[in-house]
């Protein structure tokens, strides 16, 4: 039965209509990943440690050289389809691509991952309801683990949970995308985000760029510095390390001119490997080289995008890949 | 799989056209005949849909042309720098050709998209119905190329010819060699595959330019591309193998008026002269209504049914006339006109005198104006109007003739063809009558001219009688619509880009009138009864010596001396005939009676040519030679002694 359930978005819709009481389904629901969208992360900086040279510094990477042979990204999308007892069911749907260049154009590389899946917390709805939703026959993913136990808790935080563990799902598929190329390919391949939650941030086939700075990995002077970049100029090579990630070596590079601009505008901060045993100098060229590469990803631009000035066109493409997919 | 059919609320697929996308290196283009497997069976059978593509639409990611200048700095030459091409579509629109299930018909549905492969452009033109093995009427017309797909389209015969539909019109831009030779192109394909079962066909092309139509039985160059068009079309890549041509006198009356009067090729072409009575029937032609009022008309049927071609008396006139010419006609006029005066009298048998001087002026005038087309002795050497062959074509050279003899020889030709198909007396079943610069003779405005009615004719009853109209022009919008309207099969060359903005073309895609006019050389636009939407086709070289080439090779002959004109004309009759023989022969006699000596005997064609010749002319009194008077008597001499002569 599952083979032949349609588990998309609009599937799902008719098989849980089937199975729920009418008028239960919610007539419509925008993304909630638009709504979430409002940071609710405090900005913060971080100190990080220096792994090229004694103080932060400007560098100029030179002539850009197109080098990567593939584009990683995945995308998300939830919608709460039916609330019951003021908990959210909501329907998410996570998407990840590989999109390889040949011959200077896009084509996909291996199969894209596509997964649908209910979220809701199994603690919070009664046992019928839950069981109702199994008939359905679609996968349902428990997250009972955002509540905590002091009873219904607030339908928004329920909701964000569900958001939450569609995005790790949307990691996961992408980290599968990405293990699958580095155990295959010895090509470069461009990670839309950080490499440090994947098994590939060990592996020097997988280069991380990352578009937001809710998080700045340097303080004080060494922001000054970071912020003041030029274009075509990178930081130097920083060490990141988190308790539940990998370890790797990062830096900043600015892409685009950003004269009378913020600050961040067309700034990205770049994630590799960490080699142990390199020495600085052997760390600070393969940071310019791997910089080169990036810079030569800014033509074509890719408006329309909004963040045009930090998403290199390959990316772009791996997204609108996934609209018309997912 | 060439690609797949897509549709948008905003551009949805209908029954009779979808839209579908390619890889950017397929072989799709404007004309290109496309199949469409539908994926959804419709009353149990998975619709089929063939198409052909009529525009083409190529876009990128780009929301705006000013991304693309920011992206590259404004300078075109960083293009070079970016790593990746944008995502680009080729999409492409085309017209329904056929959709197999014919019911119900339904928009066009998603599916797969397939290059036509042969067998796919012959359901699609629906030649399928009419290329039976056995009874196939199909005249191929030339070849459709599109990726690897190279197939013979055929046009149905009963759909060219009659008498389903008929009559065949070409339009296109002079100067490309496109239109003569597409229809002698498709003569050639005609006498090679009409079916034996539809009767006899013959052709006649009245060459009204340039030599192209003068040496259609020569053979020309081909290339290699050329001839693989025949042989696939099953068409012998040679000359037309019988061509008799016809062309009136110049107007010193024994000089040929045509481009095809080099002394090598007169053996078959025959001088086109008509009497007095072939003209008159056609008067009209002629003669406008302002000429031609019911009293003038009264008068000109008074001289056709009493006095042309029988003895003529009336007491009033001093002698009994025979008219079989101009020249007979002007005697009898001179002579009715003096009896007028001498009685004072403004009228006879019913007609006024002035009415009789108009007729009179005006008649005398078309033998000037058409001097070389009608004979003043009232020979007439015609067309073999009741022995036409098979498979021949016969040409009316008038490209050298005043406009007015060439408005007579078309009304009357046709005229006379169409009699006797009535009476299915020609020779053949069917007749393919060529004419180009039709936007002269049946023009969209102006008088309503005795030619335009015949064509008018020829187009609306023509088919029914195997009498068939092939015409051509550079502007179709300038000829008269019920000509056109009448052709059932249509061909475009290369075209002005002012006519095609004229609303006749606005059927037409934007992308398919681009392609009409940046058409090369050899390519034609076909629309036949079958074929649903237009269709792009190759055709050959015409395997025939092109005009200038003929031109070249077989120079005109220069004007020559009436004995050089008899001597060429007795010379394809009898090769002994030789210059001096006829200048010997005809010293004695005047132009005129030379002439007609000669007409009869180009008209006779005796055995004995010398002889035949020799005695048309009169007899003249034989020479005596003089004799010397007897010498006077001798007178007798004075005696000596006689001092007085006694």
């Amino acid at each position: 039965m599952s083979e032949q359930l349609d588990h998309s978005f609009r599937g799902a819709q008719r098989a849980l209509a089937a199975a729920l009481p009418p008028g239960a389904m919610l007539d419509r629901g925008g993304a909630l990943e638009l709504a979430a969208l409002n940071p609710s992360e405090a900005p913060r900086l971080i100190a990080a440690t220096l792994v090229e040279g004694g103080s932060m510094r400007r560098h100029q990477v030179g002539e850009p050289v197109a080098q990567f042979a593939a584009f990683l990204d995945g995308t998300q999308v939830s919608r709460v389809m039916t609330y019951r007892d003021a908990v959210p069911v909501v329907h998410g749907t996570v998407a990840a691509v590989v999109r390889e260049r040949r011959d200077r154009r896009m084509g996909t590389w291996g199969r894209p991952i596509v997964r649908h899946r209910l979220y809701v917390p199994r603690a919070l709805v009664p046992a019928a309801f839950w069981e109702r939703l199994e008939s359905t026959g679609l996968e349902i993913s428990d997250t009972s683990d955002a509540a905590d136990g002091s009873g219904t808790p607030h339908p928004f935080a329920l909701r964000d949970a569900a958001i939450h563990r569609v995005q790790k799902d949307r990691e996961r598929a992408e980290h599968e995308l990405a293990e699958q190329w580095c155990g295959s390919e010895s090509r470069p391949l461009f990670v839309d985000g950080g490499i440090s939650g994947s098994a590939v941030a060990q592996s020097s086939c997988a280069v991380g760029v990352v578009k937001s700075h809710r998080t700045l990995y340097v303080e004080g002077a060494d922001l000054v510095t970071v912020l003041a970049l030029g274009e075509g100029e990178r930081s130097s090579v920083l060490r990141i390390t988190s308790p539940r990630r990998t370890t790797v070596a990062s830096w900043y590079l600015r892409l685009r001119d950003a004269s009378g601009r913020d600050p961040l505008w067309g700034l990205v901060r770049v994630e590799m490997k960490a080699e142990d045993d390199a020495s600085a100098g052997e760390v600070g060229h393969r940071a310019d080289e791997i910089s080169r590469w990036i810079l030569a990803e800014t033509s074509p631009v890719s408006l329309p995008d909004a963040r045009w000035d930090k998403m290199v066109y390959g990316i772009r493409d791996c997204e609108e890949f996934l609209k018309v997919i997912q | 799989m060439m690609g797949r059919v897509v549709a948008t609320e905003r551009k949805p697929n209908t029954p009779h056209e979808f839209h579908f996308w390619t890889a950017l290196d397929s072989p799709v283009g404007i004309g290109t005949i496309v199949r469409v497997e539908g994926s959804t069976a419709v009353g149990g059978q998975v619709p089929r849909i063939y198409g052909v593509v009529v525009e083409g639409f190529s876009y990128t990611d780009l929301q705006s042309p000013l991304h693309d200048v920011m992206g590259h700095d404004g300078a075109p030459g960083n293009h070079a720098m970016s790593s990746t091409e944008r995502a680009e579509i080729r999409l492409y629109t085309a017209h329904v050709l056929r959709q197999i299930p014919e019911e119900p018909l339904q928009p066009v549905p998603m599916g797969s998209v397939f290059l036509a492969d042969d067998a796919d452009v012959a359901v699609a033109l629906r030649m399928d119905g009419y290329l039976r093995e056995g009874e196939s009427t199909g005249i191929p017309i030339g070849i459709y190329r599109a990726g690897g797909t190279e197939a013979a389209i055929h046009l149905d015969a009963d759909f060219l010819l009659g008498p389903e539909a008929a009559h065949l019109n070409i339009t296109g831009v002079s100067g490309l060699a496109t239109k003569t030779s597409a229809v002698e192109w498709v003569m050639q394909s005609i006498f090679t595959h009409f079916p034996a079962s539809k009767g006899s066909v013959a052709a006649l092309c009245f060459n009204v330019k340039g030599p192209d139509l003068c040496f259609l039985d020569k053979p020309g160059i081909l290339d290699h591309a050329d001839r693989a068009i025949y042989e696939k079309c099953g068409v012998p890549a040679g000359p037309f193998e019988n061509v008799q041509y016809y062309a009136p006198y110049k107007s010193d009356g024994f000089s040929l008026n045509t481009l095809r009067s080099n002394e090598a090729l007169l053996d078959n072409v025959t001088p086109l002269t008509w009497g007095l009575r072939e003209v008159l029937q056609y008067a009209e032609v002629l003669l406008n209504k302002d000429d031609v009022d019911a009293k003038a008309d009264a008068m000109i049927d008074f001289i056709k049914e009493n006095v042309l071609d029988r003895p003529f008396s009336d007491p009033m006139l001093e002698r009994t006339h025979t008219v079989t010419s101009f020249a007979d006609l002007e005697q009898w006029f001179r002579d009715v006109l003096r009896a007028l005066e001498k009685k004072d009298d403004q009228s006879w048998r019913t007609h006024h005198v002035a009415t009789i001087r108009k007729v009179r002026n005006r008649l005398s005038n078309i033998s000037t104006r058409c001097k070389g087309l009608v004979a003043d002795d009232g020979a007439v050497s015609d067309l073999p109007f009741g022995t036409f062959q098979d498979r021949t074509v016969y040409v009316v050279d008038i490209a050298s003739v005043e406009e007015d003899a060439q408005d007579l020889i078309f009304a009357r030709v046709v005229t006379r063809l169409r009699e006797h198909l009535e009476r299915r007396d020609l020779g053949v079943n069917h007749v393919v009558v060529f004419v180009d610069e039709l936007n002269k003779y049946a023009p969209s405005d102006g008088a309503d001219t005795y030619v335009r009615k015949m064509l008018l004719d020829l187009a609306e009853r023509g088919r029914y009688l195997g009498l068939v109209l092939f015409s051509a022009q550079q502007f179709r919008s300038q000829v008269h619509r019920r000509v056109v309207g009448n052709s059932g099969t249509s061909l475009f060359g290369r075209m002005d880009a002012d006519e095609l903005a004229t609303p006749g073309y606005a059927v037409l895609s934007p992308a398919t009138r681009t392609k009409l006019s940046t058409l090369e050389k050899g390519q034609l636009m076909v629309r036949h009864p079958h074929f649903t939407q237009p269709i792009f086709v190759r055709f050959p070289r015409p395997a025939i010596m092109r005009g200038r080439d003929g031109a070249e090779l077989y120079p005109q002959a220069t004007d020559v001396t009436l004995e050089h004109a008899v001597t060429r004309s007795l010379r394809a009759l009898d090769p002994s005939v030789t210059l001096a023989w006829v200048q010997d022969t005809i010293i004695m006699h005047e132009p005129e009676a030379v002439l007609k000596a000669r007409n009869a005997t180009v008209r006779a064609r005796p055995d004995d040519v010398r002889a035949f010749f020799r005695s048309q002319f009169r007899p003249t009194v034989s020479g005596k030679a003089a004799q010397r008077p007897a010498a006077p008597a001798v007178l007798r001499t004075t005696p000596a002694d006689d001092p007085y002569g006694f």
